[in-house]
């Protein structure tokens, strides 16, 4: 497998959002995710005074940096990056102690009292083990997010973020977070 | 997480009566059932009426996940957020599990559990002594779009009633019919090759309907169609939109008109087009010489100088341009006429049967299984579609006025009532006047897969496996691409269900009546699709969930010569002899909306993508998106009515009021209010929403087009106080 030459990543298209809620279901189907929290949202804003207005709908999740600080702080391991650039958490290994989340620039984690471990986005790892992309990804009807490769020039990701204009959120924190927001 | 802590987790909350409860909180199934490890099965989603397809992923006999099965053109590699919450109506612990017979009074939510035979005794014991009372007819068969609606409906006829009740009149009566009596057919819309789009209020960015919305997002948001969108509140779809009018209520007709004044004013029509393929252009010009762009802007609040430029944009565009006809059209009392100036607008620049304009849908045709037809109702419906509604889709009826009737007991007394699937409480309006419906029924029997609020005044539930639980008869969805979908089994019935055919069965054996549903479910399947080219179709369909014969759009096939449109005089209809035949206006009549008092609001109503109609705000993965519903209001008019956002607000027209909260919000006209349906319900086992925010249905007043029989919905206005 030529895993280790692969980074994946999320480029998002906001603008396409229709605030529908489908990805926010399709993830909790897809992990599990219990109806207290979850895994990925919508920041939702409205500016402007009727009627002039301007919806804004902005999906997010784990930002899967590329200097992961989750990663850095966790004392056990449990929080781990894989070679394809995916963050994600071994549960077996996580001891509950959330220094994670207060790492996170992005807020992306949460803690499940019932089983006394963190969760968050994995960008579904084990579809993308599969072939598959991200349940996000996939079961959106604008098609918002696009997942890929941005080690592969010719990937929908790299074509997108060659020819489109974008910026990453809290590029302030340095962790190098890999989801692109087009502009 | 394994699902089994999934389960644990969608097991809780307790309400109602000890009866209540014994039933409720029976456990379901919590262990995995048995199954192989991971299958994938193909089939065809049910939360709304779209009819996806989608992929059941399978694993230990428990529905994992709902993907998207991209085989199908209409809704391409899309599932909803209600499309991935099917889940839980399969595991929801609220379930209709097993036959329930009412045990206390209507509505007291008192019920004993029964055998299927105990409930189909009942049932029929029940018909058979209204039917030898008061003959067939007195009772309504209320039906709603599912794959097996059609062996209800033939239980409703072979049992002799004339009165089957279908749900257009509460949704695209008008539309359908206004485009049927111009075209001769209501045609699909080519929205990704057109290049400018106009809606009025069709929310196709919320308000899902596939392909359209597919098509939408494509052309909207690649720039490919300008989309102009007029609404009285910012939905989505207004947000994306390039110009969004936030129009006067009603008066949508009054812009078209004037649309269509200065395109034949300024020769702007499609002159080869009009002279070939319609009729009546003449009498159309000379009509809309006083709807002048100026008139326009008095009446719709829509500068003339923008209608002006939207009618030449729209002309110069032709025939890639399109008025969107819009889904439910029940607003109005004159809805007919301003689905008409919509359709005459279309036709006269010519967006006919050509690539970006209305298409005539393409069907496919399936094979029927023999059974013995049954004798036609002797009886009228109690509507008197003759009398009343004599251009409408008759076998449909026409709910508002049926329940008039009912009511006053014209032209015959009403004592039973079957509903299949349809939420009569939450669908009509005036909910008082439903519930006195429901107090002279001598029996009330209710099909459906939760208990709604129309099934918690029942006599008798019989609960209906999920669409995730039963193989369907397969299905054509016609369009510009038709397709044919199938419904398999993800998993076997999780609990003491059937599917409508086996209670239909049941149903007509007791009634005897089994000789004309002598067919199985297999068997009926295998009619269908013998029709279909291909070799080993069901073994396709299995595979596949969904098979597109091969051709893709076809455009043109209605602009010859030799071709004659359905209609009096084979041709376009701007001018409709039928229509004045009926006694209707054979021109769009434009009337001045009458506009609410000072100090009143008008109620309109409308959609959010996570939700369908009344019956998916009780799904926690959905509910948590909206835990009640609110009550929008502009921050001018709450200030003037003295609430304060969030604050508890009560809702009154002549015929009710509810309390809600108030969602002050710029996102709406000053002079209309809005609230999402589906709450406020009465049914304790709808937990999420019983008796939380209020339901529209309450407050709306009794109101219907005149020429379809079409509901009003938007003719309502309220009183808002600080509750």
């Amino acid at each position: 497998m030529a895993k280790a030459s692969k980074r994946y990543a999320l480029v998002i298209d906001s603008r396409k959002c229709l605030n529908c809620k489908a990805c926010v279901v399709a993830c909790r189907a897809e992990n599990n995710v219990p109806l207290e929290f979850s895994r990925n949202w919508l920041n939702v804003e409205l500016r402007g005074e009727y009627p002039r207005l301007l919806a804004i709908s902005e999906p997010e999740q784990c930002h899967h940096c590329a200097d992961p600080a989750c990663v850095r702080v966790c004392p056990t391991g449990a929080s781990f990056q894989r070679a394809d650039g995916i963050v994600a958490i071994n549960a077996t290994e996580c001891v509950g102690c959330r220094y994670c989340m207060i790492a996170c620039p992005y807020n992306a984690r949460f803690f499940r009292q019932d089983i006394g471990v963190v969760e968050k986005c994995d960008l579904c790892r084990k579809r993308v083990d599969r072939g598959e992309v991200p349940a996000c990804v996939e079961t959106c009807p604008s098609k918002v997010r696009v997942f890929g490769d941005i080690n592969n020039p010719d990937s929908q990701v790299s074509q997108l973020l060659s020819r489109r204009q974008y910026r990453v959120k809290k590029p302030e924190a340095g962790t190098s977070p890999q989801i692109y927001y087009l502009l | 997480m394994d699902r089994r802590k999934f389960l644990r987790f969608t097991a809780g909350g307790t309400v109602g009566a000890a009866a209540v409860s014994a039933v409720y909180m029976a456990p379901f199934h919590k262990e995995p059932q048995k199954g192989p490890q991971r299958v994938e099965i193909p089939t065809t989603c049910e939360m709304c009426v779209n009819k996806c397809s989608v992929i059941a992923v399978v694993e230990n006999g428990i529905i994992h996940k709902l993907n998207p099965n991209p085989a199908n053109p209409r809704s391409r590699s899309m599932v909803c957020a209600r499309g991935n919450a099917g889940l839980q109506q399969v595991y929801d612990p609220a379930r209709l599990k097993r036959p329930l017979i009412r045990a206390g009074a209507r509505g007291e939510g008192k019920w004993k559990p029964a055998t299927w035979d105990e409930a189909f005794d009942f049932a029929a014991q029940k018909l058979t002594a209204i039917k030898e009372k008061y003959g067939p007819q007195a009772t309504i068969w209320s039906s709603t779009e599912s794959f097996q609606e059609t062996f209800f409906k033939s239980l409703g006829l072979a049992f002799g009633s004339p009165n089957v009740e279908r749900h257009p009149t509460l949704c695209l009566a008008s539309v359908n019919l206004a485009y049927s009596l111009t075209f001769g057919t209501v045609p699909a819309f080519d929205l990704a090759n057109a290049k400018y789009i106009i809606m009025s209020g069709a929310n196709r960015l919320e308000s899902f309907i596939t392909p359209d919305t597919m098509d939408l997002i494509e052309s909207a948001m690649e720039k490919k169609a300008r989309l102009v969108y007029l609404d009285p509140r910012f939905t989505v779809t207004a947000s994306k939109a390039d110009e969004w009018y936030p129009i006067k209520p009603g008066t949508d007709a009054a812009f078209i008109l004037a649309m269509i004044n200065v395109i034949t004013a300024e020769n702007r029509y499609d002159k080869e087009f009009v002279s070939t393929y319609t009729v009546g252009f003449e009498q159309l010009a000379e009509y809309v010489k006083p709807f002048t762009p100026e008139w326009a802007e008095v009446e719709t609040e829509i500068k003339a100088k923008d209608i002006v430029r939207i009618a030449r944009e729209f002309s110069d565009a032709a025939p890639r341009a399109v008025y969107y006809a819009g889904r439910r059209s029940s607003w109005y009392r004159d809805d007919f006429q301003m689905r008409r100036a919509q359709a005459i607008l279309n036709a006269i620049v010519g967006s006919w049967d050509r690539q970006g304009g209305m298409v005539p849908n393409q069907k496919i045709a399936l094979g029927e299984v023999s059974y013995l037809p049954w004798d036609d109702p002797t009886a009228p419906r109690i509507e008197d579609m003759d009398k009343n509604f004599p251009l409408a889709a008759k076998g449909d009826g026409a709910y508002l006025k049926m329940r008039e009737n009912v009511l006053a007991g014209v032209p015959y007394p009403v004592k039973g009532w079957m509903v299949h699937k349809q939420d009569p409480m939450n669908a009509l309006p005036e909910q008082a006047k439903t519930l006195r419906v429901i107090d002279q029924m001598d029996f009330i029997g209710v099909i459906d897969v939760q208990m709604s609020d129309t099934a918690w005044y029942a006599d008798v539930i019989f609960p209906e496996s999920t669409y995730l639980e039963r193989q369907d008869p397969v299905e054509v969805l016609s369009g510009m691409v038709p397709v044919v979908v199938y419904r398999q089994a993800a998993i076997k019935p999780l609990h003491d269900t059937k599917t409508t055919l086996e209670i239909s069965q049941g149903l007509a054996k007791r009634l005897n009546l089994s000789q004309y549903f002598d067919y199985t479910i297999d068997q009926w399947i295998d009619a269908e699709v013998k029709e279909l080219p291909l070799e080993a179709p069901l073994d396709y369909l299995k595979k596949h969930g969904v098979w597109v014969p091969p051709g893709g759009p076809k455009y043109g096939s209605t602009l010859t010569l030799e071709h004659r449109f359905i209609t009096k005089s084979g041709k376009i209809e701007l001018y409709s002899e039928r229509l004045q035949e009926a006694g209707y206006d054979p021109l769009p009549k434009y009337t001045t909306p009458l506009q609410p008092p000072s100090g009143q609001y008008r109620l309109i109503l409308g959609r959010r993508a996570y939700f369908t109609q009344a019956n998916t705000t009780n799904n926690p993965w959905l509910n948590q998106f909206c835990p009640d519903n609110q009550l929008w209001i502009h921050p001018n008019s709450a200030r003037d009515a003295g609430i304060a956002d969030s604050e508890l607000v009560e809702v009154a027209s002549t015929v009710g009021a509810v309390k809600l909260k108030a969602h002050v919000t710029q996102e709406i006209r000053p002079d209309c209010v809005f609230m999402l349906h589906g709450y406020g319900k009465k049914s304790k086992w709808q937990r999420l929403v019983a008796g939380k925010g209020g339901a529209d249905a309450e407050i709306l007043e009794t109101a219907w087009d005149k020429v379809s029989g079409g509901g009003a919905f938007h003719e309502t206005f309220v009183k808002v106080r600080k509750a």
